[in-house]
């Protein structure tokens, strides 16, 4: 992507290139899509409400977008996210990390995780970094219906009415969601632009 | 449209391209969420030294078919402040243009030598090193000719450094035509190894190539 000119003398970034079909599985290996479980075999668990949110990622034909590379990043319970400046917060959860990394074979995906707390004015929500042949990267941030505090979210209100609807998790039963990603066309995923902004 | 970040392009004669880049501009993340967006990834790598050479499966196992090279550069912020223990992960093909994904159905041959994935974490400086073999290029697009030019994929992941990218070779007769490498325009420079010579290291020659992490929360600040 060109970059806007610039007086600046920062350094032009590496441009980002597209993920290709063949990004090796056993890459993944060592990720994990269940984030309630920091180490097999320990019998401390994080805090908060168990969730699984099932989900998906279409094209603009509404078929299966294969092969995708998908990263979520989410805070604790506590609405604390696990980053160098928080090591020593009181309320930061031993037993929770908030970054998963998945490679979908066919384009669905299964996140085992804690329902996150609201990060001080935010509503709850998960970013989601979507990487994928055809494309550069993308990313967006997903958030739970129903939730009061999406009526003040700044990413939410910073976006059109009509298009907060499609970043919304929705509730299938008791601590199961869904949700369905659109990278392209009709009913199109909201994505959000984080080298600009 | 005062509010609005990038329009992603359609990388022309490719087909996934087409059915998933996003057709609205991209969304300018207001302040009070920026920093949310710019994810941690715990390290708990454990990587092997021999995974960063990627010429042979194994330590003590034979050489593959084709060209070794060295791939070497610094991992970097827009400030030009280096970029640690980052892991950097690369997959490329074979000299005969074949990955050894189990999605490759092009049919060109295998290498019984090469496995053509590999990983490696950036030093106190940023720097890291790897080798492979120098990549075949391969027919992307059969019914149209289309070729893919030689390229090394990598990613880079560690803090909050996010970036997938890929490193050209200078001179491939198949990178004017990748879509890719169109969208990047002028910028592609960025993105082609810089070769240089390195006698006897018992490789064909090496490329620098250095890898700058756009935005602004490519790293967090270190408070101690």
């Amino acid at each position: 992507m060109a970059q806007p000119e610039t007086k600046s003398n920062l350094l032009t970034a590496t441009n980002e290139d597209t993920l290709g079909p063949y990004y090796p599985i056993s890459l993944c290996d060592n990720d994990s899509m269940d984030l309630t479980v920091i180490r097999s075999g320990i019998i401390h668990k994080p805090v908060g409400e168990k969730i699984t949110i099932t989900g998906c990622v279409k094209d603009i034909n509404g078929q299966l977008a294969n092969g995708c590379l998908l990263e979520f990043w989410q805070a604790n319970a506590n609405g604390i996210y696990r980053t160098p400046d928080n090591e020593t917060h009181e309320l930061l959860d031993p037993w929770f990390n908030g970054y998963a990394r998945h490679r979908t074979k066919d384009g669905n995906f299964t996140l085992t995780t804690i329902k996150p707390g609201a990060c001080g004015e935010r509503a709850p929500n998960i970013t989601l970094t979507l990487f994928s042949d055809g494309i550069m990267r993308v990313v967006t941030q997903l958030f739970f219906e129903d939730e009061p505090s999406n009526e003040t979210d700044a990413l939410l209100l910073s976006i059109p009415e009509e298009l907060r609807e499609r970043l919304m998790i929705k509730k299938t039963g008791s601590g199961d969601y869904n949700i369905e990603i659109i990278m392209a066309g009709d009913n199109e995923t909201p994505f959000f632009d984080d080298l600009l902004s | 449209m005062s509010n609005m970040g990038r329009q992603i392009e359609i990388g022309p004669t490719d087909n996934t391209s087409n059915e998933r880049t996003p057709r609205s501009r991209l969304h300018l993340i207001p302040e009070a969420a920026r920093a949310s967006f710019a994810p941690y990834a715990p390290y708990n790598y454990g990587i092997a030294p021999s995974e960063s050479d990627m010429t042979r499966i194994a330590a003590g196992r034979p050489r593959a078919q084709g060209d070794p090279i060295k791939v070497t550069g610094k991992l970097m912020d827009q400030f030009g402040r280096p970029i640690r223990n980052s892991l950097i992960e690369m997959w490329n093909a074979n000299k005969h243009g074949r990955y050894t994904h189990i999605e490759d159905h092009s049919g060109l041959p295998l290498d019984p030598n090469f496995l053509g994935i590999g990983r490696t974490l950036s030093d106190d400086e940023g720097n890291y090193e790897f080798w492979t073999i120098r990549p075949g290029e391969y027919l992307a697009r059969p019914d149209i000719g289309r070729y893919r030019p030689k390229h090394i994929h990598m990613s880079i992941r560690g803090g909050s450094s996010r970036m997938i990218t890929q490193m050209y070779f200078a001179g491939d007769p198949h990178n004017d035509t990748d879509p890719m490498r169109i969208l990047m325009g002028d910028n592609f420079d960025k993105n082609i190894g810089q070769e240089f010579a390195t006698p006897d290291e018992g490789f064909d020659c090496g490329y620098k190539f250095d890898i700058v992490i756009g935005g602004k929360n490519p790293t967090f600040f270190e408070t101690t």
